[in-house]
């Protein structure tokens, strides 16, 4: 390399001057905004130049603008890190020590942020290199730092050194690190080799470093220059802490519990570097001296330079908090002895913080920073996240006469009821705080055994969550009541609002539940006292403050009383399961009677006068979310369930088990499970019916409330056998006002009702009942179809209302299709094709409707496919061609006229959303060929999947065009059938005309270059499929592709050769992302044993351009070795695609450098 | 479900009713509606209520059909609203006069010579062109509420 310290020759001088001003110039023009892109051009092309290191290194040195410099140090990076392969051993350590050296000497510099990239450009090196310098050149490097940190140097070195070290770990940690065009493996390498052998040292020196000025700084009064260095040092420490050490790997908590991980916010981090870091943390009194210098820190917050923000403060404040979230195998196995005495005294340190909470709380409100509040609560929630909820009480036993969880309890009261005395949308520091506490009682009280036992909250611990939860329900009502007076409506949905609290709801319920004997008979009677305001005023007083309040209590209750069950059937929670053992008789339990006066109060809603008065749409959207959430947990549980679940744990406690027992089986089906059913049923048939207009209401009912109901067989066989459950149905058929609801509640309800069927006695009574619900349905559209004036009826809005809604509702019956409806549904099918095809005609131009038979035919053809016999799949294939060639022929060649580019961007995301449909139809049939439960298994009827679906894309690509698939839904789907048609089907392919031929390779093409690393991956898949089902039957003598491979007429070329040309294209000067590599080796393999020629030729070609000839060299090599090394041979075998990737990698690592830049 | 009540006649814009009405909170998205005495076609519908505890209502945003004029308006999704009876027909174009007028082939071998071609230079560059090139075109014209305009063109092609 050109060293810099080499003689420069007065011609090199005047060249390194125009550059420099060259640059300086460009740098100018950016900042004034005169041609930018020029500007960045030139800037640019410095890292490419000829003379680069030498001219950057002159720059740094001489330059008098810092843009220039900072553009300097950029381009010797982008330059070090695209060559390091051909650099010699002692250019990389030249340039390393070059950056070293600069900041060093320049150290007192004013611009701080050039001397951080010249840092940052030396870290990275070192990393480029860190695997290939030897131990002593790397010695060499830290020496220099070290030196630096000891402060031999003077405050400014030390600080230089020390902000090094920050840049090196930061580079080091993979989330934090660069890109280097290398795999994976190397970063973990480094990773590895830091974390073990320097990771501790370089903390070390930061501890001296900040030690070394921590005297200074406690005696001077006003700010001096050590503090910066204490600064940095305090954040290195914290960042070197924040490191996610992998080498204790016997850690206390590894195996995080999965279903408590979600609670856990990612920002209690816990730091577990193992036992070897116990010296340097634990023992050494290091804790004391951190805490020490923050005490003086508080001291001087009066004096100038000092404020509770200042940054020293904020970095020892931090790192403090830090310290809490220590644990693992750093501690020895003495019981927790240590890890106790450790936290205790952190939070001796950490109570100045916090304590007395009112007056700390009065303090922030009159104007005092809240940030040490902050970080004192979150020093908490770190603590609660390494300790159990005992131990965690116990810590403050030592020194109070109280537990820490009562602290945390008066603590949390006190922002309470700063968040009642100012209720104001902002986010004041009193919401910050709830949610940091929150946090901690949620990690406290989450059970972190993952089978369903709450944590044990000692006794005193549960007064503090009973008070707690008093004055959280408390707050919340008030909340809600002066919430009347503030109304922006559109903020109020209930599922936005649920979820919006959701986090929150579900805290207060493991407080609630922390103290479930005293919790459940408040709710109780703040229920209680509600419903009586209502009765005693209504008529009289103005409700709307009452109604607010029942809202949150029915939301905060719902949650108490029961989980969300995402899917599965959620228990009784453990705390009310375990609780209550005293009550023999069901009618008392507790929550009985919460469950049974709210579920009283819900009946009322039947009584239209009750119901106008009292129950508001909102309202009645609580009680269904509430009644939704309950019946899941309680009604009917599973006997099994109520029986084994627990009992090896409290088999002693018979008494617990029969308390259990009572509550479980109150509401079953053979107490009093049948009556709150039938109440549920006519509660949400009336929201139905009587709440005309109130989607989300219906909403509620439809896909909450009813959908949880059917979804549990031992309720649907309960609700076939009650009569408001066939009144339902009934309605369904015949009641205008369910036509009315909104298309998708319309489609939910259908496949309720459809659903239900399942707790009939047999099929055939399923069969019979599906039939049943449907036929008048079926019926209308047939007749429709046969009428003579078909076509001016058809059009009038409340005939395409009427189609769209028995659309709508086909479409929900055909999703509900199971083993045992699925004759009926597709008996209902087949007698509708014709209506449908017909339909399809006369709407052609009423893109809604369209959209709704194509879904319903999706849905309808998904739910059947696999179980039809031969005969069935025919007519239904057939059915589905003749749909597609109608559909293709209504719209090839269209084109809307709209004035409104609205309108016309509007018809093009409808008919985005019909061809997704259609692609989606096609996969469906492309199905029957994986899953089939036909009882004929011999294929002589049978017809010919792969012809049918290939057919299929032949009528609806055309349709798809290259601004279609900008569409990524649409543009997923295509490519996912694509693909999955040529590596299943390749065979079929060379019947296409060429047309069509052509235009799915052009899509293929398309797909490779696409943003979509899956699409791009789905493509390479189906090029693979396609080239190596080409190369077999080449080489077993066949003709394969036959005229595609070869080219013909207007293509010269072949498909291969084409794709081969733009693969490489694409590897080798492309960007992709370095995932793609191995699906790309994967295709390229095959392509190039099918157009062997064509690849040497195209391999001199790229040799050929090479000026350089040492770069000439090397990339024959590398070529050569890419066909040649690891014995790859010409076969298409498992072995050697590994074999080809490995290749690929390695060829890719050594040319893609200098062929991307020269 | 029955549509006895319904009349029409043959004509499908001479007589018939030009609107019905239908319940607001059934209209969605893609469907008709009238706003302001003029048929739209809704782009957007939104639901909020009024008051916390009060009931449902509908935010519609519509583009009107002819003039693509964007209008809104908001009703209790209880209510009912006016819906366009929206009719399409297709013709073969067989001729553009100088003056602005198309001359359309109707479906019994009659010819329709009373239709005005569009005035944004765009949409008339559109069909000109089409025509121009001698393709077999298909027009659709759209009309509701009295008036009617082409809103489509498609090529059907050498058979």
């Amino acid at each position: 390399m050109q060293g810099f310290s080499d003689g420069i020759t007065g011609a090199d001088l005047a060249q390194l001057q125009s550059t420099m001003h060259t640059i300086e110039v460009a740098c100018t023009s950016i900042q004034m905004q005169i041609n930018p892109t020029a500007a960045e051009a030139t800037i640019l092309s410095l890292s490419q130049s000829p003379q680069r290191y030498k001219a950057c290194q002159f720059i740094l040195e001489n330059s008098q603008m810092a843009n220039a410099r900072f553009q300097a140090a950029a381009a010797i990076q982008d330059a070090a890190i695209r060559e390091w392969g051909f650099l010699s051993t002692e250019d990389r350590i030249s340039l390393i020590s070059f950056c070293l050296c600069f900041v060093m000497q320049r150290a007192s510099s004013p611009e701080g942020y050039v001397q951080a990239k010249v840092s940052s450009v030396a870290a990275q090196l070192m990393k480029r290199g860190w695997l290939d310098f030897t131990a002593a050149e790397k010695e060499m490097f830290f020496y220099q730092v070290n030196q630096a940190l000891l402060g031999a140097h003077g405050v400014d070195v030390q600080f230089i050194g020390v902000n090094f070290l920050e840049s090196l770990v930061s580079e080091f940690s993979p989330s934090t690190s660069s890109a280097m065009g290398l795999p994976r493996e190397f970063h973990e390498q480094c990773r590895t080799s830091l974390e073990l052998n320097y990771l501790k040292t370089f903390y070390r020196w930061a501890r001296d470093a900040a030690l070394s000025v921590t005297n200074k700084i406690i005696e001077s009064d006003a700010a001096i220059p050590e503090v910066k260095v204490c600064t940095a040092a305090l954040r290195l420490m914290l960042q070197i802490l924040n490191w996610e050490f992998r080498h204790d790997t016997n850690s206390m908590k590894a195996g995080i519990n999965v279903f408590s991980a979600g609670v856990r916010r990612p920002e209690c981090v816990l730091v577990q570097p193992g036992p070897a870091w116990c010296d340097v943390l634990i023992s050494s009194g290091h804790v004391g001296w951190l805490l020490s210098l923050y005490a003086a820190l508080r001291q001087k917050f009066c004096h100038e330079g000092y404020w509770l923000d200042c940054p020293i403060a904020v970095s020892a404040r931090k790192l403090i908090v830090q310290f809490c979230s220590l644990t693992g195998t750093i501690f020895p196995s003495d019981n927790g002895k240590m890890l106790e005495n450790h936290l205790l005294q952190l939070l001796s340190g950490i109570l100045q913080w916090i304590e007395p909470p009112d007056a700390v709380s009065k303090a922030i409100e009159e104007g005092k920073s809240e940030s040490e509040m902050h970080d004192g609560c979150r020093a908490l929630l770190s603590i609660a996240t390494v300790t159990t909820p005992f131990v965690f009480d116990q810590l403050l036993k030592a020194i109070r006469p109280f537990g820490t969880l009562t602290l945390l309890s008066t603590l949390m009261c006190e922002v309470v009821k700063v968040l009642m005395t100012n209720n104001t949308d902002e986010e004041t520091w009193s919401w910050e705080a709830r949610d940091i506490l929150l946090d901690t009682w949620t990690i406290l009280l989450v059970p972190l055994d993952g089978n369903g036992g709450d944590a044990f909250l000692p006794r005193e611990g549960k007064q503090a969550a009973a008070n707690l939860f008093a004055m959280i329900i408390e707050s919340e009502l008030k909340v809600a009541s002066a919430s009347v007076a503030n109304d922006d409506g559109d903020s109020d949905y209930l599922q936005a609002s649920i979820s919006a609290m959701d986090g929150r709801l579900i805290s207060y319920a493991l407080i609630a539940r922390g103290a479930i004997d005293v919790t459940i008979p408040l709710l109780t009677r703040l229920f209680s006292e509600r419903f009586e305001r209502l009765h005693q005023g209504r008529g009289i007083i103005d409700p709307t403050e009452t109604l607010e309040e029942l809202y949150s209590l029915l939301l905060i209750t719902g949650h108490v009383l029961a989980d969300e069950g995402d899917g599965e059937t959620p228990l009784v929670p453990s705390a009310i399961q375990t609780h209550f053992v005293d009550i023999i008789e069901a009618d008392k339990h507790p929550v009985v009677v919460l469950s049974g006066s709210i579920i009283r109060f819900a009946e009322q809603s039947m009584d239209p006068e009750v119901r106008a008065t009292v129950f508001s749409p909102r309202l009645m959207e609580a009680v269904i979310w509430f009644l939704a959430r309950w019946s899941h947990t309680y009604l009917m549980p599973f006997e099994e369930a109520a029986n084994c679940h627990l009992s090896h744990d409290y088999e002693h406690q018979h008494q617990s088990i029969h308390s259990r027992k009572s509550l479980l089986s109150f509401f079953g089906e053979h107490n009093q499970g049948k009556i709150v059913l039938n109440i549920i049923v006519h509660i949400s048939m009336m929201t139905l019916m009587s709440y005309p207009g109130e989607k989300d209401l219906q909403g509620l009912t439809c896909h909450h409330l009813l959908h949880t109901l059917v979804r549990r067989k031992n309720i649907c066989y309960q609700l076939v056998s009650l009569d408001s459950w066939h009144d339902l149905a009934n309605a369904f058929t015949n009641e205008k006002s369910l036509f009315l609801l909104s298309s998708a509640n319309q489609r939910s309800l259908a496949q309720t009702l459809v659903l239900s069927a399942s707790g009939l006695r047999n099929s055939e009574a399923s069969n019979q009942y599906v039939q049943g619900l449907m036929v008048h349905m079926t019926t209308y559209l047939v007749e429709l179809s046969n009428k003579k004036d078909l076509k001016s009826v058809a059009q009038q809005p409340d005939i395409i209302m009427s189609v769209s809604c028995l659309l709508e509702r086909l479409r929900g019956a055909a999703s509900a299709a199971g083993p045992r409806t699925q004759r009926a549904i597709y008996e209902i099918g087949i007698s509708i094709m014709n209506p449908v095809l017909l339909l399809l005609e006369v709407y052609k131009h009423e893109s809604a409707v369209i959209y709704l038979l194509l879904k319903f035919i999706v849905e309808w053809v998904d739910g059947q496919i696999s179980y039809l016999e031969a005969q069935e799949t025919a007519s239904v294939i057939d059915f589905c061609m003749r749909l597609l060639q109608l559909y293709s022929s209504h719209n090839i060649g269209k084109i809307s006229i709209s004035l409104s580019s609205t309108l016309i961007s509007e018809a093009k995301t409808e008919k985005y959303k019909d061809l997704r449909a259609l692609l989606q139809l096609l996969s469906s049939l492309c199905s029957k060929d994986l899953v089939d439960f036909s009882s004929d298994s011999d294929e002589v009827a049978g017809t010919n999947i792969a012809q049918v679906v290939f057919f299929g894309l032949h009528i609806v690509t055309p349709l798809i065009s290259l601004e279609l698939l900008k569409y990524p839904k649409l543009c997923h789907d295509y490519f996912f059938l694509l693909s999955h048609i040529l590596e299943v089907y390749p065979e079929t392919l060379p019947q296409l005309n060429s047309e069509a031929f052509a235009h799915i390779l052009g899509t293929l093409d398309f797909g490779l270059h696409h943003q979509d690393l899956e699409v791009v991956n789905m493509c390479l898949g189906a090029l693979k499929a396609l080239a190596s089902y080409h190369y077999r039957e080449t080489c077993a003598g066949k003709t394969g592709l036959g005229s595609h491979a070869a080219g013909q007429g207007n293509l010269p070329e072949g498909i291969f050769s084409q794709f081969l040309r733009s693969l490489l294209q694409l590897l080798l000067f492309e960007d992709y992302s370095p995932d793609l590599v191995s699906a790309a080796a994967d295709a390229l393999l095959p392509l190039i044993l099918c157009e062997q020629e064509l690849y040497q030729r195209l391999g001199n070609e790229l040799i050929e351009r090479q000026a350089n000839s040492t770069l000439k060299s090397r990339l024959a090599n590398a070529l050569h070795s890419l066909t040649s090394s690891n014995h790859l041979s010409s076969t298409l075998d498992r072995v050697n695609y590994q074999r080809f990737r490995k290749n690929l990698n390695s060829f890719l690592m050594e040319v893609r450098g200098f062929l991307r830049t020269m | 479900m029955s549509d006895e009540e319904h009349h029409f006649e043959s004509k499908a814009d001479a007589g018939a009713s030009k609107t019905y009405p239908q319940q607001a909170g059934t209209i969605r998205k893609n469907g008709y509606i009238v706003i302001k005495g003029r048929p739209c076609k809704v782009v957007e519908v939104s639901t909020s209520k009024t008051g916390k505890h009060g009931h449902a209502k509908c935010h519609f945003v519509g583009i009107d059909i002819f003039t693509a004029k964007k209008l809104e308006d908001i009703v209790p999704s209880s209510h009912n609203c006016d819906v366009p009876h929206v009719n399409r027909t297709d013709y073969q174009l067989i001729d553009i006069s100088e003056d602005g007028f198309v001359s359309l082939l109707t479906e019994s071998g009659d010819t329709k010579d009373d239709l005005r071609l569009p005035t944004d230079e765009s949409l008339l560059k559109q069909i000109k062109d089409g025509f121009a090139e001698g393709k077999d075109l298909v027009v659709s014209v759209m009309s509701a509420m009295g008036e009617e305009q082409i809103c489509a063109l498609k090529d059907i092609g050498p058979k």
